[in-house]
Parts: structure tokens; sequence; C-alpha cells
């Protein structure tokens, strides 16, 4: 089932005067996971904060085109972003657990969405640490404090919090950048166990980890969409010169 | 170590033992001023006496009634001045553009500029009066008006700590909770507000340091009642205004035990400072070790 979840089509975008992206077209499968990678500065968190609205946030920023998600334009004017931020999960570069217990921070979307029934919530924090293959190092202490654990384990502390609100999209901005080498072949494991129930979106700038976890990559460069096509093929023939530059190291 | 580092060195050391020295010195000398009171007149009388009489012929020199006015005016600013300081921090922090920020910071800053009579005599003025006029209270001079000019007193440290404090919560804890769906009331108050919690309770800390330790404001519009503050319209009297009234003409014991008061007043600050110091690491669960 290779359907189509998130469709962009000509999509601009700016920061003030400056323009980030250019003319992005792309069609994102549902529950596969597609790499995006290219050199630093090329817009790919950009573009990763457009598909949650997290660019929001930033003063004057401006999106053009078009950019649905399940066939519904989301920057439509009545679209509700509580409800589509709790539709996409989004993991960042540096682990960021709030300074509360491990049990407030899974706990902490649900009860943004208005939750409050201690089983559910009791419920979804253990499904959720499950998921995210945490559960069995933090059961006995699910009420200490979440900056005690380490770097590894934070990372996968944020991917429970996101996924207790019971996404179908999860956003990872370089989720293994701050991991070591362990912690980082754990992480991509349970990217690709995820990519099961979930429609994963991975930035990386690690060439092997592209090829190992996506089905799906794109190559961004400068603010533009350079290629984008199944992993394999981008890795063994891709159609376009710098594709090919990029990922034999001839430059970024 | 050549001579010239250690001559520099020395030089550093005793500049930054000098506040270290400033507090013995200060503690000591006012607690030796004052120990005639707690050896001959005796400490529980004079900490939990009710009556202070220093001309009577049968002196008494209790300060319970000045503890629990001095307790009454700080938690009545404390209780005022802490939301409206937090409350103002987080506007200045978190809403505000930084043109607005930078001004109304600038004039929280003059209010800390203002000499503490002038507090006074705004409270002599104004305040005094409306108490007496709309809240029914006989005299007007009461907690309520020394609360409310030290709530306006503490309101720059406050505000100024508790900024510094929210503006320090990373931008991550922002984004972690907006990208779950969370509006921005949400994240202030689940997540920034805590996580800043720490140096919020530094700066009520500080502010009641300065609430406790002011003198002339509270004294100007307190009224000057050796009672205890049975409501917040009554009049009180605190230690440290009564040790500016009565220092003038003291002599002897009566002197020694306005000493004595001061040095309840520094025990006073210590063991707030330990205490709250100690209750916040408990609850902050180590965060922040
Ligand atoms: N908040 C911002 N304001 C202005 N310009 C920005 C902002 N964030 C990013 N940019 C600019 O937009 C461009 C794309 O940035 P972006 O962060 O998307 O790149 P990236 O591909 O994620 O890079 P990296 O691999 O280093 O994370 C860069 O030129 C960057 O300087
Ligand atoms: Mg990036």
């Amino acid at each position: 089932m290779n359907d189509i979840q998130i469709r962009i089509r000509d999509l601009n975008f700016y920061y003030g005067e400056f323009q980030a992206l250019y003319g992005i077209n792309a069609d994102i499968e549902r529950k596969a996971v597609t790499a995006l990678i290219g050199p630093s500065g090329c817009g790919k968190s950009t573009f990763l904060r457009c598909i949650n609205r997290m660019n929001d946030t930033i003063d004057n920023t401006l999106v053009e085109g078009l950019l649905e998600v399940n066939d519904e334009n989301i920057y439509s004017a009545g679209l509700d972003v509580t409800e589509l931020r709790k539709k996409i999960g989004m993991v960042f570069q540096r682990p960021n657990p709030f300074p509360m217990s491990i049990y407030d921070n899974v706990a902490y979307g649900p009860r943004v969405h208005g939750i409050k029934n201690k089983a559910k919530l009791d419920e979804l924090v253990q499904k959720s640490l499950e998921q995210a293959h945490l559960w069995v190092e933090v059961k006995d202490r699910l009420y200490k404090n979440a900056l005690g654990l380490s770097g590894g384990q934070q990372q996968r502390l944020v991917i429970a919090r996101s996924l207790a609100v019971e996404p179908e999209i999860l956003l990872m901005d370089e989720p293994t950048s701050a991991l070591d080498p362990i912690a980082t072949a754990k992480l991509e494991d349970l990217v690709q166990k995820l990519a099961k129930e979930y429609t994963v979106i991975i930035v990386t700038h690690n060439m092997q980890q592209a090829a190992r976890v996506s089905t799906k990559t794109a190559f961004f460069l400068n603010g533009y969409l350079i290629e984008m096509d199944e992993t394999s093929k981008i890795f063994t023939a891709p159609k376009d010169q710098r594709t090919e530059d990029y990922i034999t190291g001839r430059f970024g | 170590m050549d001579i010239k580092e250690r001559y520099i060195r020395g030089v550093l050391l005793v500049c930054a033992s000098l506040s270290v020295i400033a507090v013995a010195a200060i503690t000591y000398t006012i607690i030796a001023a004052g120990w005639p009171v707690f050896t001959e007149y005796g400490v529980f009388r004079f900490l939990f006496g009710a009556k202070w009489l220093p001309d009577a012929d049968n002196i008494q020199l209790g300060i319970l009634t000045m503890i629990a006015g001095t307790g009454a005016v700080t938690v009545c600013a404390l209780v005022i001045g802490g939301p409206i300081g937090i409350l103002s921090a987080v506007y200045l922090a978190e809403l505000a553009s930084k043109r607005t920020s930078t001004v109304i910071q600038a004039f929280i800053d003059l209010l800390a500029g203002i000499p503490s009579v002038i507090y006074g005599f705004w409270g002599l003025v104004v305040l005094v009066p409306a108490i007496r006029n709309y809240l029914g209270s006989t005299k007007g001079y009461s907690v309520l008006a020394g609360g409310v000019v030290l709530a306006i007193m503490i309101l720059p440290t406050v505000v100024r700590i508790s900024a510094d404090a929210l503006r320090a919560v990373p931008k991550e804890y922002r984004d972690g909770s907006y990208a779950l769906g969370a509006d921005r009331w949400y994240t202030i108050f689940k997540v920034i507000l805590p996580a800043a919690a720490p140096g919020i309770i530094t700066a009520l800390i500080l502010g009641f340091g300065r609430a406790i330790g002011e003198t002339m404001a509270v004294l100007m519009v307190t009224g000057n009642a050796k009672q205890f503050p049975t409501s917040l319209l009554e009049p009180i009297t605190t230690i440290t205004g009564n040790i500016a009234l009565e220092i003038g003409y003291s002599w002897g014991l009566h002197r020694q035990a306005l000493f004595a008061c001061g040095a309840v007043l520094m025990i006073i600050i210590l063991l707030v400072n330990f205490l709250i110091n100690r209750i916040i690491r408990r609850a902050a669960g180590g965060i922040y070790e």
C-alpha cells in the first residue's frame, strides 16, 4: 500500500526577505521512512518544520504553495494547529525532555489534548515507552526527573513523548547527531520498527544511516529539492549529477 | 609563582574576602552588643514576651509583637508583590515586544532607585487616607499600608530576576511543547514557569530580604503600635522601625535590647534563606544538581 500521505506542490518558504525553499514538489508515502539529505543550510529543517507548521512560531515567515496531509491543506485558514500537531509528532536534534518526571514528560501531550483520566494516562505512558524501547530501562524510575537519563535514553523518551499523542507521522530532525554509535544503532532500529505503524521523515547527515533506515530519499541543495526516489536508486544510480557528487562526498 | 603573580593573587583574595569579613564583623558586633539581653534578661522572655516597656520601673523587653508585625507586613508584601512581579516578568520575557519590554523594564528599574522615604511619603499621603476612607480602618496606618508599600518596593527585584530566569529557559523546551500541540499559555504555565522556578524562588527570597529589612517607608505608614496584628487594617510596629525610633534616646539594657533586635532580624533572614533553599532543593527533585 503505497498511498500518499503528504503531498507538496510548488512550496516556497521565506524567512523575511530570505527565501529558504524554492518550488518544492514531493509525495511522501504512508508508513514508510523518507530520508532528507543535503549539505548544511540547504533547507532540510525548514522543510520539515513546514509539515507541522512549527515555522509559525518564528516571526516574519511566509509559506506559499500547497501542503496537504491526508488530502487536507494544512495552511488553509480554518485549520486547527493543535490537531495538526497531534497528528504529526516531532523529534529534535538535541534531546529536549522537559525538566519534570519521566512520567510527566510522556503524559504531557495527552494532557495537552485533554486526557485527565489516570488509568488512561498510565496506559498511554507505558505503551509509548514500550514502543520507544525505553520501558524496561525506566519502569522503576518513572517519577524521577527525566534530565537524569543518558542522551540516548532522553532521545527515546522524547520519541515516546511524541508517540503518546498517537500521531500518524513522525518528523525527526537529525535525531542521532547527539548520540554515540550504540545509542544511534538502537535508534535506527527503533525508526525501522516505528515505520510499520507510522510515517517517518528523518533528516540526516549520515549517508549510511539514510541508506540503512529509509525506503525513499530526498536530496536538497540550496533550497531546491534536487531529486527524490527510492533510496536504493539514489545511492546506486542517481539521475542528477549533483546528487551523485554529494553522496560520493565530492562536496557538501 | 613569581612575585608579581603572588602579589596580584593577594590583592584579589583580600577583595574577595572583604564581604566575608564584613558579614562576620557585623554579626559579631551586633550579637556582642546585645549579648547581655540574652544572658541577663533571658532569651525566652525577650523573644516571647508580649510587652515592650523599656522605661517602666519593672522593665519589660518582649519583642513578640514586633516579630509578628514584621512577619505580617513581609508576608503581606510577598502575597501582593510576588504574583504581580512574577506575572510582570512573564509578560516582559514571553509576550512583550523587545521595545515594550525595554521601556517597561526601564521604569521598573527606576522604581528601584526611589529612596524609601519617598515611598513612605506616598504611602502617607495616598494609601493611609485611602485605607481609612474606603476600607473602614480607624487610623489608616496599618499592616495593609505597609504591605502595599513594600510590595511596590520589592517589584524591581522580583521582576528582574524572574524575567532573567524565564529568559534563560532553553528554547528547546518551548519547541518541544509547541510540537506536541500545546498553545502558548499552556507552554508558559506548564513548562516555562516550572523550569524557571528555582530562579523565581531566588527572586522571591531576595524580595523577602528587602521587605523584612526595610525600615523607613514601613515605619511611616504602619502606625507604631506594639500590638499583635489581628487584622490587615490594624497598626503594628516592625523590628526595624522600632530600632530606628528608639536607638537615639536609649541607654543601658534598653539599648542592648535594640541591638539584640538586630541580631534576631539577621538570624531570621539567615534561617529563612536556609530553609527555603532546602525546600526548593527537595521540591526540584535534584534537577539542578
Ligand atoms: N529562524 C531563521 N531565520 C532566518 N533564517 C533562517 C532561520 N532558520 C534557518 N534559516 C536559514 O534558512 C536556510 C535553511 O536552514 P535550515 O535550518 O533549514 O537548513 P538545514 O538543511 O536544516 O541545515 P543543517 O543541516 O545545518 O541543519 C539557511 O540558510 C539558514 O541560514
Ligand atoms: Mg537542520
